[in-house]
């Protein structure tokens, strides 16, 4: 007890796996936070796009001199105005059209002093349109007498990826199961709570400063350059805090470029923001697509081959969404153990509404149809699914038809901990047998699982992520980090990895990640990839930072570098804890010592990945990862109402980082997998969305949501940072077949076209009684 | 971009009706039908914008000689919390309850339901089960004059009353339920509460020995007006309510409803739904 | 041009006179002619509860609400839930419980939760749920915002 406080000695501790607060929560919780749509700028106009409000069309005139006259009105712009200004995946679209070709295509734009009179100068603008017939679906798309959308693009052809692995008729004639099925899974959309939004200014240099949502802002700005004719290098991106993304932010869409035009014709800074109606109209949807599927397997079990042949709707314009057959084909080859597989998808232009990434990416469609096909085949095997899925599960060391090395590989442990927690195999009897009898309400389970890349995608030419790291004079932290924070919390996991590496409290950290002209190069917010490859950055660069600090506190003391550590703000000997001296006065001694040094590190993390390459056989993701689901429900075979009553999940994440920041990644993800699977859908009637609001565009709420078991599988990867992967699309992918094989154990019934909406549940249960019954008098 | 002329925030009830007289006036009550149906475009301002919040009398659920008579100006939620409708006519607390969200219950105003002749409106069903009737007030040779409305004859068509446009809904009056009267609300949707009944019914009647008499059947969202099901009254009154009668109900309601196809649910769905909330609340009113 | 008019009322606990169109919505109100931008605009219809404040002690969502209807009347967003020195409890919970995400949703979120724990001590899981049904969040799945409130009520028992 006489022993002075500053003399204890400071036991190693981790905060690896801890509970940690995102930093910028209390500024959020107390609505301090200034967000992307708050922000005012000295002399800011409001710009307004005007929408065709048809879908396909050609625009025989229009005027905008009404709207230029009106006072308050800046400036009027419209496709003349973006002539040969194209961009996009294959360069299909511009800010501003000259012909409709979907709902939303952007006509004309106004900047003006306040909403309400750019409001009025967009009444005052006319168009005359010829109304052109459009094309609704892919297969009408690619009828030989079909409209065609883009003079460029004939046949309405977007997009064909194509992936062959072994000899399918033998296979085919090997198997003495085969399930066949087309899947149609539907168009959904983000829902960001922030809505669309993007300020431009440009200042007499003729640089562009633009504030956007955008998650990659990187390659962002070679993406938007095009739409305005300029250099990339012209382009700075301010990234302030955004209210969501979750993918949809991950491409260029009309609305920036516009504000971006709007800055440069008026000279003063722009503001676009949508309305939630336009946000429902114009924004990216989820990837629709017509997914015919066939796997097979042999009379014990083992699966033979799978093939998938996909249509996929692109919409008007091509964004990312018809890029995800390079994930989709990812599952079809990866998920369990398929020695044959053929892939085929073709992207077919329609008027519909376009899609863009959405967390998942092509994966949440494929699952919805592998996952229920193994379903399936082990009920015509009339083998436990737990078991066929086992049987058929990878392992570690195993390598998939499309060279995916899978390292540490734990579906089998996601598999046998999902199933235990949740009692799968006695329910799902259980509830077999009481599916044949009388009640209202009938109880399922269902189980699904996926894989997803776990260590970055290595879809662009790098996958990597910069980091410059410095130490001030008072141990203080800033990380400037390539990687964005869309509200996934990757500042709280670069926190706590710094915080570890460096022994400074975690407020001792900041982070700078909201400026093109200063953060380094990252690839983006996508693919699961974040905590892995700028976890993997913040960690190296705070290890040299370590080891520099430590080679100067050995200098200083004597004592050999390796025998010491940094703790609790500390350089401390290793082996017993005992303080050396306080960290912030090292710091100082060094910067102020006759040979100056100042601690600033930097690093560039590129993961050991492949390119994903154009025959589509490479390793193209650091590592992979599983995840489980099992769903409890109960259905209202009156209502088809189904409420999902418990969903147990066991997902692969490598190694727990930050607990609290994982476990919301994973209820957030199975949030929007459920709204998915139950009650969210764009209805689209040619090409016109029917529900723009949230009144009828379902969204979850708190009373839907179900009970949660979340079981963390450590796989202990050897690439991730302490052995993570990365773990937040998987659980948004696994969820809606895992309701779909729980509806199925309740009721009999298969759904292959999602959402399970009450009213889809219900009519077909009635079908079913009629078809067993006849036609009744009743009802 | 509104026309309005003149804002108007009454505080007495001859004020504001004096200030209707010549038509053109939009009522504000809670803004929660006003606001979205404005922005829209789907309905234009008046002349006249008169908030009617702050007239005093209209806000007050009183047992008035054998009658219920709740004020226009009551929130749903001074409706849920009403320990009087609770005591004596449950089912429009039960409605209350399921009607949108809390914030919305805390703004809307029963008038304001009521006025807004939604095919869907939740208030409305449990009211048109209780036989209200509505109090409409103008300004007449130099004094307030009143007239009631049978709730059932209010409604002509979507978003339409036969509300003249210098007449004021003052209040919803309906006798006291006897002893023995028993009434049940059921609406759907897959958000459970915060959604604009896909359908909706309503139905209350004496029970006595296991029969109901004095019937009142309502539906909500399968015909242009809230409806009042006849025929399924006549069906149930004074039968014993068995499961042959209950199935008989469910049936003839199907047949009743007339709805449509629309973004929130087919006609058929619709249909069924009728039929699954009539056996389910006959069933809940047979446990009562 | 809209006609406008005079108004009064508190706001936070302090008096507020404001001359705004008579057709103007709370909301607006608030983030354009106030600057305070706490409150956040996701729909305009009532149906997200991003919006929500308390008026004279209740929620409703500001989104909705007419200004004019503001005259006279005590109003309470999210900046007026911290003191000086410290967050709200609510907030704080909202804070540690991991509960927010992007964060957007949340200025809305916490009112309504602090509405519900403050007017139902005995607030039940059912009743939370319930009572949040009118507030949309799109990163959390309600999960950690459940925990939060829970914690609230609980400790104040």
């Amino acid at each position: 007890m006489n022993r002075k406080s500053s003399d204890t000695p400071i036991e190693k501790t981790t905060l690896i796996g801890k509970r940690v607060r995102k930093p910028d929560a209390p500024d959020k919780a107390t609505g301090k936070t200034r967000y992307i749509n708050d922000m005012v700028l000295p002399q800011m106009l409001i710009g307004k796009i005007l929408h065709a409000g048809r879908p396909h069309a050609e625009i025989v005139s229009i005027d905008v001199s009404a709207a230029e006259k009106l006072p308050g009105v800046h400036c009027v712009l419209t496709g003349k105005d973006a002539e040969g200004l194209r961009f996009g995946f294959v360069r299909d679209n511009v800010a501003l059209k000259n012909r409709v070709r979907c709902e939303h295509d952007e006509i004309a734009a106004v900047a003006a002093e306040t909403e309400e009179i750019a409001d009025r100068a967009m009444a005052l603008i006319t168009v005359e349109y010829r109304d052109l017939p459009g094309v609704f679906t892919p297969e009408d798309g690619r009828e030989k007498d079909a409209p065609q959308i883009h003079d460029d693009f004939p046949d309405n052809k977007s997009l064909h990826f194509e992936f062959r692995h072994g000899d399918l008729a033998a296979a085919e004639a090997a198997s003495e199961i085969i399930v066949d099925n087309v899947f149609r899974v539907h168009h959904v959309t983000h829902c960001c709570m922030g809505t669309s939004c993007a300020i431009a200014d440009f200042d007499s240099n003729g640089k562009l400063t633009i504030w956007s949502q955008t998650q990659y802002p990187y390659n962002y700005k070679m993406d938007l350059a095009p739409a305005l004719g300029m250099h990339p290098g012209d382009i700075r991106v301010m990234q302030p805090p955004v209210g969501g993304a979750f993918g949809s932010k991950l491409d260029v869409y009309p609305y920036e470029p516009i504000a971006a035009l709007l800055a440069k014709k008026t000279g003063r800074p722009v503001k676009v923001m949508f309305s939630r109606e336009e946000e429902f109209r114009s924004s990216p949807t989820r990837q629709p697509a017509v997914i015919h599927m066939r796997t097979g397997c042999t009379r014990n079990g083992t699966l033979t081959f799978r093939s998938a042949d996909v249509l996929l709707d692109n919409g008007a314009y091509t964004s990312w969404g018809p890029t995800i057959p390079v994930v989709m084909m990812r599952t079809t080859t990866g998920h369990y153990r398929v020695p044959v597989v053929h892939f085929n998808a073709q992207a077919i232009y329609t008027n519909n509404p376009y899609a863009g990434s959405f967390r998942g990416y092509g994966n949440v469609q494929t699952t919805y149809a592998t996952a229920q096909q193994m379903d399936m085949l082990a009920e015509q095997l009339d083998m436990d699914p737990i078991d066929f899925h086992l049987k058929n599960a990878q392992q570690s060391g195993e390598t998939t038809p499309q060279q995916a090395f899978l390292r540490e590989c734990a579906l089998d442990e996601c598999l046998r901990t999902a199933a235990q927690a949740s009692d799968y195999s006695a329910k799902h009897r259980r509830y077999t047998l009481a599916r044949e009898q009388q009640g209202r309400y009938k109880k399922g389970i269902g189980l699904a699982s996926s894989i997803h890349n776990a260590g970055g995608a290595k879809i662009h030419k790098s996958d990597g992520c910069g980091t410059i790291l410095k130490v001030d004079d008072y141990a203080r932290v800033t990380v400037i980090t390539g990687a964005s924070e869309i509200g996934q919390g990757i500042d709280a996991v670069i926190n706590l990895i710094v915080a570890e590496e460096l022994g400074i409290p975690l407020e001792h950290v900041t982070i700078v990640n909201d400026d093109s002209d200063i953060a380094p190069w990252d690839v983006g917010v996508h693919a699961s990839r974040t905590t892995f490859i700028a976890g993997n950055g913040a960690r190296r660069a705070a290890v040299k930072a370590r080891q520099q600090i430590l080679n100067a506190a050995a200098r200083m003391t004597e004592i050999a570098a390796q025998d010491l550590d940094l703790r609790g703000g500390f350089v401390v000997r290793e082996d017993c804890g005992t303080k050396v001296i306080k960290l912030e006065k090292l710091l100082r001694r060094m910067h102020f010592q006759p040979e100056p040094e100042l601690v600033m590190v930097t690093d560039y993390y590129e993961p050991n990945s492949e390119p994903e390459g154009a025959d589509h056989r490479s390793d193209h993701s650091a590592a992979y990862s599983h995840a489980v689901h099992v769903a409890e429900i109960t259905v209202d075979t009156h209502t088809g109402e189904i409420r999902v009553d418990r969903i147990t999940s066991a997902q692969d994440v490598g190694r727990v980082i930050n607990r609290m920041g994982l476990e919301g990644q994973i209820e957030g993800g199975i949030a929007i997998g459920l709204g998915y699977a139950l009650s969210e859908e764009m209805q689209l009637e040619k090409g016109m969305l029917k529900n723009p609001c949230f009144r009828d565009y379902k969204v979850l709420t708190a009373p839907e949501m179900p009970e949660l078991d979340l079981h963390f599988i450590e796989s202990n990867c050897a690439e991730g940072p302490y052995g993570a992967k990365g773990a937040s699309e998987l659980p948004t992918i696994v969820i809606a077949p895992a309701i779909a094989n729980a509806v199925y154990n309740a009721t009999g019934i298969r759904f292959f076209n999602p959402p399970l909406t009450p009213e889809k549940v219900a009519r077909a249960i009635w079908d079913r009684q009629q078809t067993e019954t006849g036609p009744s008098a009743d009802r | 971009m509104s026309d309005v002329q003149n804002y108007l925030s009454p505080h007495r009830l001859d004020d504001a009706v004096k200030a209707m007289a010549g038509g053109d006036t939009t009522v504000l009550c809670g803004g929660t039908d006003l606001s979205p149906q404005t922005d829209s475009g789907l309905r234009e301002y008046a002349g006249t914008l008169m908030n009617i919040r702050r007239i005093e009398g209209l806000s007050g659920i009183d047992l008035i000689d054998g009658q219920i008579r709740i004020g226009a100006l009551v929130t749903v939620t001074g409706i849920g919390n009403s320990q009087l409708l609770d005591e004596l006519a449950p089912v429009l607390v039960e409605a209350a309850d399921q009607f949108a969200s809390d914030q919305i219950r805390n703004a809307a105003s029963l008038g304001g339901n009521i006025c807004n002749a939604s095919p869907a409106g939740d208030m409305i069903i449990p009211l048109l089960v209780l036989d209200a009737v509505v109090e409409l007030s103008s300004w007449r040779q130099g004094t307030v004059h009143t007239r009631q409305v049978s709730l059932d004859e209010f409604f002509t068509a979507p978003g339409k009353t036969v509300r003249q446009e210098n007449e004021l809904l003052t209040a919803v009056i309906f006798d006291q339920p006897a002893e023995s009267f028993v009434a049940h609300f059921r609406k759907s949707g897959p958000r459970p509460a915060l959604e604009i009944a896909t359908v909706s019914v309503g139905i209350g009647g004496r029970l006595e020995n296991g029969s109901l008499s004095g019937v009142r059947v309502a539906m909500g969202a399968v015909a242009p007006t809230p409806l009042r099901a006849r025929s399924v009254e006549a069906t149930l009154e004074g039968k014993t309510l068995d499961a042959e009668t209950i199935r008989a109900a469910a049936v003839d309601a199907g047949e009743q409803a007339t709805p449509i196809d629309d973004v929130r649910a087919s006609a058929w769905y619709r249909r069924h739904l009728v039929c699954v909330f009539t056996e389910e609340v006959l069933n809940d009113v047979l446990e009562n | 041009m809209s006609l406008k008019t005079e108004i009064s009322f508190r706001l936070n606990g302090r008096a507020v006179s404001v001359t705004i169109p008579v057709t103007m919505k709370t909301l607006t109100m608030l983030r354009e002619v106030l600057g305070m931008t706490g409150t956040k605009y996701a729909c305009g219809e009532g149906e997200c509860g991003a919006c929500t404040i308390r008026l004279d002690g209740r929620t409703v969502n500001s989104c909705l609400m007419y200004a004019v209807d503001c005259d006279g009347r005590e109003l309470v967003t999210i900046e007026g839930l911290k003191t000086e020195n410290a967050l709200h409890p609510m907030q704080q919970s909202f804070v540690d419980h991991g509960a927010i995400q992007c964060g957007f949703c949340m200025p809305g979120m916490i009112m309504q939760a602090d509405y519900l724990a403050q007017n139902n001590p005995e607030l039940s899981c059912e009743d939370l749920r319930r009572g949040l049904e009118g507030n949309v969040c799109r990163c959390t799945g309600y999960t950690k915002v459940l925990d939060a409130v829970t914690a609230v009520v609980e400790a104040r028992r």
